[in-house]
Order: structure tokens, then sequence, then C-alpha cells
């Protein structure tokens, strides 16, 4: 039954990956001119996954409770609390480093690739696996970041 | 009950084999990825056909040798938990592989001749199978994550 719901995850987070992949294909079709650049951004793709197979080897038991109602109850503030605290140092250090370096995001696509498909796949995978509401709140906090800093606050 | 507890204790290591498994094919396929980028990218040259033949050799026949007379190194993998010494060890065991491994992946793409290439990459490709098949063991997994990591890094910040 585990070994089941592991696979699942595995396949779930390989699909998300391939899922995003062709999405950025079509959307910086464009941008990909050469052969380097495809091996790049696949490589930015298949990024989380050694990572992942390393925690779940490390992690290899439910390692927190159960979802259940009183462990919501529980973790709902400190869940809340990171959230926030993560997408306002999120911001606050894509804005330094911009301003460090003078460059933007968006001309260095690949970076936005890297954070996006390894929070993803790490944010599936916990969502099926260890249900850990406070890692949970820090993925969250990463992706909503990353979302309003390259809708809102690029230029 | 009583036996109901020790199978899913047995499907722990067995679960970790699993995973270990994976992460080999993983490397397994990145190599070649690898291989095939640098000798598209790089216009690699045949300097001497009969070179490309023997160059497997070289790793394969001292991994046979090795495998055959050696033991299993580690135990195997265990049932329960890491404690977080152990984790935390292994981590940096995985970290230090990377970033060695992103610096030989810069000394590959140095190569101009395909059968060093083909050479290089089948050692490394020799080492992960000795990994996989004599250090069965949280140590052989933090290695063979590091390579992974070290060569999709140099893919994606270097190449």
């Amino acid at each position: 039954m585990i070994l089941r719901k592991l696979n699942i995850a595995f396949l779930v987070t390989t699909g998300v990956s391939v899922v995003v992949f062709v999405y950025l294909v079509f959307l910086g079709y464009d941008e990909i001119k050469t052969l380097k650049d495809v091996i790049k951004i696949i490589a930015s793709i298949v990024f989380p996954i050694p990572m992942l197979f390393f925690v779940r080897f490390i992690l290899i038991q439910h390692f927190l409770p159960q979802n259940t109602d009183d462990y919501k109850l529980k973790n709902q503030k400190p869940a809340t609390i990171l959230l926030l605290l993560t997408i306002i140092t999120g911001i606050g250090i894509m804005q330094l480093i911009e301003f460090l370096t003078h460059q933007n995001l968006e001309n260095n696509l690949i970076f936005a690739h890297l954070i996006n498909s390894t929070a993803v796949s790490t944010y599936v995978l916990n969502f099926i696996l260890y249900n850990n509401l406070k890692a949970n709140g820090i993925l969250s906090g990463v992706l909503l970041s990353l979302a309003i800093h390259v809708f809102f606050l690029s230029s | 009950m009583q036996q109901v507890l020790q199978n899913t204790e047995k499907n722990n290591a067995s679960k970790r084999e699993l995973l270990f498994t994976f992460q080999a094919i993983i490397v397994t396929g990145l190599l070649l990825f690898t291989t095939i980028a640098f000798f598209f990218y790089n216009d690699l040259s045949i300097i001497k056909g009969i070179k490309v033949v023997f160059a497997p050799f070289l790793s394969v026949v001292p991994l046979l040798f090795i495998l055959s007379i050696l033991r299993d190194l580690q135990k195997g993998f265990t049932e329960g938990n890491y404690s977080k010494n152990e984790i935390v060890r292994f981590c940096i065991i995985a970290l230090a592989v990377t970033v060695g491994f992103t610096g030989i992946t810069y000394l590959m793409s140095k190569i101009g001749a395909l059968e060093i290439l083909l050479a290089a990459i089948m050692a490394i490709l020799s080492t992960v199978f000795f990994l996989r098949s004599k250090v069965k063991d949280i140590l052989g997994m933090s290695i063979i994550t590091g390579i992974a990591e070290g060569i999709i890094i140099y893919m994606i910040f270097l190449f």
C-alpha cells in the first residue's frame, strides 16, 4: 500500500515536471534557439528528481502524524505564519539580488525554471506522502513569492 | 499481527533498495545524456578508431575483477529511521560529491577526443555499478545522488 503510494507520488512528480517542461518549451519558443538551451532546460527539469529520491530514502517512514483534524488545528497558525514569512523573505531576497546584480529574473529564466520545478515537485511529494503542514506553508510561500515577483514586481 | 508488523519492516529495506536502484538508473541515464550532449555540441573527433573499441575495457575489466573478489562492504539498508547526526553527515557527503562532480564534468567537457570521453564515462559508470552492488548503504546513495546533482548543476549553470 505504502509502496504503491510511493510509486504514485513519483509518477505524479515526474508527470508534473514533464508538463512544466512542455509548457516552457512552447512558452519560450523564441528563446530556445540552440541545443544548449534545450539541454539546460531538460537539466533544470531533472534537477529535483535525484534530490527527491535521496530525501525519500532518508525519510522512509511516515515521519509525521496522520492528517487528522487535531493535527490540522494544531498546525494552522504556524503554517500560516511560515507562509507569510516565506512570501516576504522570498520577494525580499529576489528584489535584493536583482538590485545587487542589476539583472532581471526574466533575463535569467533558467533560475525561475529551477526554483519552479523544484518547488512544485517537492510540493507534490509532500502533499501525497507526508502531509507536513509547515513544509506545505514554506513551499506555498516560495511558489507564491515567485509568482508575485514575476507578475507584479518585475518590470 | 506480529507477522504484519514484520512484513512492513521488511518492506522498508526493500523500498530503500528500490530507490537506490532507481537512483543508479537515473545516474546512468544522465551519463548517457552527458555523452550525447558533449558529442554533439563539442564536435568531438575520433582520432583513432581502434581506441574506441578498447576504451570501455580499461575500466570494465578491473570492475568485474573487483566485484568477483570483494565481499559486500556494507551490511545493507537499515530498517528504521536514521538519526539526525547521520542525516547531516550524509547530506554533507552528498553536497561535497556534488561540488566534486561539477568539477569533474567540467574536466570532461574539456576532453577533445571521443575515445577518451568514452573511457571517462565508462570509468564513472563502473564506479556507480561498484557502489550499486557492493556499497549498498546510505553512503552509496549519497555518493550517487551527489554524482547526479553534480552533472545536472554543470549542465544548467556552466555548460
